[in-house]
């Protein structure tokens, strides 16, 4: 897609800023209509075996064409695991991209920095485009930028909790530093979350839980492309500077009732 | 004569000669996208119609899901 201002990674263009996932849809047709609502080219699928004995739909055939299908590692919990489900992924036809996580925490669902560097490192090395998830770390991002990643994504909030951004002060460190896309990941909860992200100078967002589970999430889907759409262009636009007191907008002399 | 694999943990009878392509069809798993590892080893997905079981083998059938 053609763009004034694109979401280049490893070389390639996107038109939207806004990633999605395809978890917790309460139907695969609404998830294809807010896919659609949200103008998202970037989405996210997982990885599991086949349960012969309940076999439900097929995911993919509501998925639409022209997206980037973005393979996540979820469930992954060493480097090795992450690196065997990437390869099984590329193997079978998905792409050579990967959102790796390596996820050892049931309860925060906090990503491994160690083994995420591991498998990055190996999967840069084996030919794969990888989008690290992380927490906000400047220090783990700068070695994720030296072995190759193609961006890093820190995470807003823990995954699902919608709490938004949460480490901020920590992901703005990132953004000031960030010598690849910086895409916030996890914890956002509602458009403002996302709009505020782009503000600070983040490169894209990647929103699952916010569309699935709001009340329309068609609507919802909207409201975040917007939304990141209106923070991409606020931060072009250059914020003004925080004060501490109140600054008049009006003029304070000539009021009618003087004198 | 047929040999007996495992898929995804189960046992599973395949005929001699049969191909990875075949056995998924047969089991009606020939989806847009059916991930296969043998042995531990992701096969290609252009070579499943060329890559014969045998007996013994291990096979992980898996696919997309929804995920975030």
């Amino acid at each position: 897609m053609s763009s004034q201002d694109p979401f280049v990674v490893a070389g390639r263009e996107f038109g939207s800023r806004l990633l999605t996932g395809t978890g917790k849809y309460d139907t695969f047709e609404t998830m294809r209509e807010a896919l659609a609502a949200s103008g998202s080219e970037i989405v996210t699928v997982a990885v599991r075996r086949i349960d012969l004995d309940a076999r439900d739909g097929d995911i993919t055939a509501f998925l639409p064409d022209d997206v980037l299908l973005l393979p996540n590692t979820s469930g992954c919990e060493t480097a090795d695991e992450a690196v065997r489900t990437a390869r099984l992924a590329r193997a079978g036809g998905l792409p050579d991209w990967v959102k790796l996580e390596v996820i050892p925490d049931p309860r925060y669902l906090l990503p491994d920095p160690v083994e995420t560097l591991r498998a990055a490192a190996t999967l840069v090395e084996d030919g794969f485009t990888v989008l690290p998830y992380v927490l906000p770390d400047p220090v783990l991002q700068k070695k994720l930028e030296e072995v190759g990643c193609a961006t890093v994504m820190p995470l807003a909030s823990p995954i699902g909790s919608g709490r938004g951004l949460k480490l901020r002060d920590a992901i703005r460190i990132m953004i000031e530093q960030a010598e690849v896309p910086l895409v916030v990941d996890a914890g956002l909860g509602s458009p403002s979350h996302a709009a505020e992200s782009m503000e600070m100078g983040a490169d894209a967002v990647l929103v699952n839980t916010a569309i699935a589970q709001a009340g329309d999430p068609v609507a919802m889907a909207r409201a975040f492309k917007l939304a990141v759409e209106a923070g991409r262009a606020a931060f072009h636009a250059g914020l003004m500077e925080e004060g501490v007191q109140a600054a008049a907008s009006s003029p304070l002399a000539g009021a009618v009732h003087e004198p | 004569m047929s040999a007996s694999i495992t898929v995804n943990g189960r046992d599973q009878a395949v005929e001699d000669g049969e191909t990875v392509a075949g056995l998924l069809e047969r089991l009606g798993l020939g989806a847009r996208y059916a991930l296969v590892e043998r042995n531990g080893d992701p096969v290609e997905r252009t070579r499943y119609a060329e890559v014969s079981l045998e007996d013994g083998d291990r096979l992980v059938v898996a696919r997309p899901v929804a995920g975030g």
